[in-house]
């Protein structure tokens, strides 16, 4: 049995905010070619006419404002560039054209090409060039942040495709109850930073089952006493708010929140698993963002399983439905464990955040029903432990741990 | 082993609790405002959540709606606690006939919300 995989005992996935993955990791092409990132063959037509191409210009704070438009059509036309016809193939050709719609300026609009130097991100690009970068890793859905969240907590949105609260009405039951409810019991928690903070999934899981939630105080309590559950859902910060402790600044990433403060909170949460040795050896930890917030991606999303659910087109306001049969627009995703090479690239695999509720049920609960399926569909990102496993899929294949992993400041 | 320096924001220009809301922002206040009409009334906030501009406004609200999710979770757990230790008691007593079935009223255990 592969030594990475018989040592894993917790998986902990931190969920980002709103960021592509060109705009994060797109510089990483330049440093290692194997990297599906920014190249100069890349652009996107601005409404003059002109010729757009993605730069290392992208800033902290300040530059994305307003929020880019990442709703339902907003996205459509980024991945679409407009072509509504019943035959139209993606080409992300629209980024430019949907952030010129939300200003009609010209100049402002050719922003939503930016991207980060790899310096200007320490943390991100540490992370993706020592352990595992996923080079098609999706948004579950071309849309927004709720349907996209409940895809990582359920296998699927039910049909939703907007901000709107998602009732659990189907026999799709989240992956925490899925959990604690097992023969033998699993141990399961969603972490949000703190109560002013709080979820986004208010409507089902806060609202039914608060002793499922911790705070980030407790999650790194958590870590220095070895008491993590098997799984764990972090939520960043997602507003600027004061608190007890003092001022408490958005960590979340979301434009127009500081990018530095979520690249020291992913720094913090690697560093509280890392700093407690016998957790460290038996964690992976995925950081992934929700979708990408309407920034530029020139990956095209795949088409993919339909979901047994229909948004009618009043509900996409695209003007026609969604059989939830095409991913979202790529998002970063990086997969972190001391038995993970060093460098590892996935490429030639398709996942998305139905992926996260697949691998966490295959891996503790083996098969399980019912599922979505979209869900069923999913690709792994850690094997199921057992005789059976595919070297070639195992991400978690040294044979001996890694004792050469970096340390962040914080 | 490598050690990599993490700058820090600066918070003095990066925090702004007037920064006006955002759409996610928005959507989970309407998400708490959903699951707040499922509170009991003493839990409820009285707040007008249409009214809620700021960043530093949301955080208010999403903190009070919060806490009173968990102090109704919290008080109805006690409640249920309460029940079972009743039968319990009640099912451990020996049978006798004339017997009261139950003793005097007890100050009752449960956790008050707050009253807004």
């Amino acid at each position: 049995m592969p030594t990475g995989l018989d040592s894993l005992k917790h998986i902990v996935v931190l969920m980002m905010e709103n960021r592509s993955f060109d705009h994060m990791l797109g510089s990483l092409t330049a440093v290692d070619p194997r990297i599906d990132g920014i190249t100069d063959q890349l652009s996107n037509p601005d409404t003059t006419g002109g010729v757009v191409t993605p730069r290392p210009l992208a800033q902290f704070q300040g530059q994305l404002d307003p929020d880019p438009d990442h709703h339902f059509p907003a996205v459509d036309l980024q991945i679409f560039g407009g072509d509504t016809s019943p035959n139209r193939v993606a080409n992300m050709q629209g980024f430019v054209k949907s952030y010129f719609n939300q200003q009609q300026d010209v100049g402002h609009s050719q922003k939503i090409m930016y991207y980060f130097a790899q310096s200007q991100l320490p943390v991100l690009t540490t992370l993706a060039l020592e352990f595992a970068v996923f080079n098609r890793w999706f948004a579950s859905i071309p849309g927004p942040t709720i349907c996209n969240r409940a895809f990582a907590h359920y296998g699927t949105s039910f049909g939703r495709v907007d901000m709107n609260p998602i009732y659990v009405n189907e026999p799709f039951k989240n992956i925490y109850d899925r959990l604690i409810n097992a023969n033998p019991k699993h141990t399961a928690k969603v972490y949000y930073y703190d109560t002013t903070s709080s979820t986004m999934e208010v409507a089902n899981l806060l609202q039914n089952e608060p002793e499922l939630f911790g705070t980030y105080q407790q999650f790194l309590n958590d870590c220095s006493t070895g008491n993590l559950p098997d799984y764990s859902f972090i939520e960043p910060n997602y507003s600027d708010h004061d608190s007890d402790s003092g001022e408490e600044v958005a960590n979340d990433q979301h434009p127009d929140h500081n990018i530095q403060a979520g690249e020291l909170f992913i720094a913090s949460v690697y560093s509280a698993i890392k700093q407690n040795a016998t957790l460290w050896q038996s964690t992976a930890l995925l950081v992934v963002y929700d979708e990408h917030g309407g920034i530029y991606d020139h990956v095209k999303p795949p088409a993919c399983t339909p979901d047994q659910f229909t948004a009618s087109a009043n509900d996409t306001g695209a003007g026609q439905p969604f059989a939830f049969d095409r991913l979202g627009v790529r998002v970063p995703a990086i997969l972190i464990s001391p038995w993970i090479p060093k460098g590892t690239v996935v490429d030639g695999r398709v996942f998305d955040h139905a992926s996260i509720p697949a691998t966490i049920t295959k891996f503790f609960l083996g098969d399980y029903s019912p599922r979505s399926p979209r869900e069923k569909s999913a690709d792994v990102f850690i094997e199921p432990n057992g005789p059976a496993v595919d070297p070639a899929r195992n991400l978690l294949s040294l044979a001996a741990m890694r004792n050469d992993c970096p340390d962040f400041d914080v | 082993m490598t050690l990599i320096h993490v700058p820090r924001p600066d918070v003095k220009s990066a925090m702004d609790s007037d920064r006006p809301v955002n759409a996610l922002l928005k959507a989970q206040i309407q998400h708490l405002r959903d699951a707040e009409r499922n509170l009991p009334l003493r839990y409820r906030t009285d707040i007008y959540v249409n009214a809620i501009k700021t960043e530093g406004e949301a955080a208010d609200y999403i903190r009070l709606v919060t806490t009173a999710i968990h102090e109704a979770h919290e008080a109805a757990a006690a409640n249920r606690g309460r029940g079972i230790a009743i039968a319990a008691a009640a099912a451990a007593r020996p049978s006798r006939k004339g017997a009261r079935a139950s003793g005097g009223k007890k100050k009752s255990t449960v956790k008050r919300g707050r009253k807004t």
